[in-house]
């Protein structure tokens, strides 16, 4: 699923080319699908050995999965859905979220960040925390209409992307020795961060846990030497993890435990 | 029925009433939201000065999170803009940020006017005169500057 960088593109043949394919990926995976057994994926990769066996060991650790729609977003948006799901079953946790994403709002704006957009982008992301508990608390299955609305759902990617981006660029002495090729911090955030469908990484994923103070646990998935389990990462480092998401190459969807 | 893209709109128009940008202006189409009209002014000291060039601006469901497709519909001769109206400009493609609004989109568009980019041509003919012969590049303008009062 590695995409071309949309940077290097500028022919408008490709870039067409490039937007029917997002229509047919759209057509066949919902933004968040069900829980579903983590077993399924075994049909998957039923002639892959490495997969397989991989696969199996996770199965003794892991139990289900939801897959997140693949179109560049399913960083962000699984982190969200994840997230936002435990919290429905944490009150205090909660109550200590809300605060953090509160502050979030004044912190960008001092960083530069546009004020009128972003309040747009704040505030439809508060609204969907707000309800994340206390008396007028969503159930789970609102949840999932609210991630499965296109319209909601990119909001509340959009403002984890500048989350991230404020993130990266207030500590950018810390992130800037993960940056290849001499772009500048600001550069990297524009054209990797903050557009929507760019994908993500392990930057992404520190700057994101940090500034939320939510650790991530990261399983990675993918054809290197069987090792005894596939190999985790947890972002920022030394986190609990709090949300887990699986790597395939390209892409992640949601683990449960 | 309102939707993010139909909200958003709302505010970009709001915003762009209250604490209009000098020098351009915008608003919805009589029946439509998703289609603006909108004019540039050509900025001070550049050749494009005392221009009103119209524009359309064609947002989708997917506005703020995809780009809309701006076009200018007075005739123009600039090294970044098709013979279509249409404009080659970074944050209209692959540069594009949810943080930009109508009112970001017009300004830059205004700037590009000030500060055409000759490296990447949309009308080879506007960037070689840009390049290489500046003062028929100017006159080329100036004739689209007096046809913009006709339009």
């Amino acid at each position: 699923m590695e995409m071309v960088p949309e940077t290097e593109i500028q022919d408008e043949g490709i870039l067409k080319q490039q937007r029917e394919i997002e229509k047919e990926v759209a057509e066949i995976h919902p933004l968040v699908g069900n829980k579903q057994p983590l077993t399924c994926l075994l049909k998957e990769y039923m002639d892959d050995p490495i997969y397989t066996n991989k696969l199996t060991k996770l199965a003794g650790v892991y139990q289900s999965i939801r897959r997140v729609r693949p179109d560049g977003n399913c960083f962000f948006r699984g982190f969200g859905f994840s997230y936002f799901e435990r919290l429905l079953d944490n009150e205090e946790e909660w109550k200590t979220f809300q605060a953090i994403v509160m502050g979030t709002k004044d912190q960008l704006i001092s960083q530069g960040f546009p004020k009128f957009t972003l309040e747009d982008f704040f505030d439809s992301f508060m609204e969907v925390v707000n309800r994340l508990g206390g008396e007028g608390k969503m159930d789970a299955e609102e949840l999932s209409r609210i991630f499965n609305d296109a319209g909601t759902s990119d909001y509340l990617v959009v403002y984890l992307r500048l989350v991230t981006s404020g993130q990266l660029q207030k500590e950018e002495d810390f992130y800037q020795n993960f940056l290849e090729g001499g772009k500048s911090m600001r550069e990297f955030c524009q054209q990797e961060v903050e557009p929507m469908y760019r994908e993500s990484d392990h930057m992404h994923a520190i700057a994101l846990g940090s500034a939320l103070k939510v650790g991530i646990r990261v399983v990675y998935l993918d054809r290197g030497e069987i090792t005894t389990s596939p190999p985790e990462h947890d972002f920022p480092e030394d986190c609990t993890p709090s949300v887990y998401l699986l790597y395939r190459p390209g892409h992640y969807d949601i683990l449960y435990k | 029925m309102s939707t993010p893209a139909r909200r958003r709109l709302m505010r970009d128009f709001k915003r762009l009433q209250e604490d209009p940008p000098a020098g351009v202006s915008g608003a919805p189409t009589d029946n439509n939201i998703m289609i603006w009209n909108a004019v540039i002014f050509g900025p001070h000291d550049t050749p494009f000065e005392d221009g009103t060039f119209k524009l359309t601006i064609e947002f989708t469901e997917e506005y703020p999170n995809k780009p809309p497709t701006v076009r200018f519909v007075s005739k123009m001769f600039h090294p970044n803009v098709y013979a279509d109206g249409g404009i080659c400009l970074d944050i209209l493609q692959n540069r594009w940020s949810p943080t930009y609004d109508v009112s970001a989109i017009l300004t830059s568009i205004q700037s590009l006017l000030s500060d055409p980019n000759p490296n990447s041509p949309a009308n080879s003919m506007a960037a070689q005169l840009y390049k290489e012969n500046r003062r028929e590049y100017e006159k080329r303008v100036k004739a689209c500057v007096e046809q913009s009062w006709m339009d």
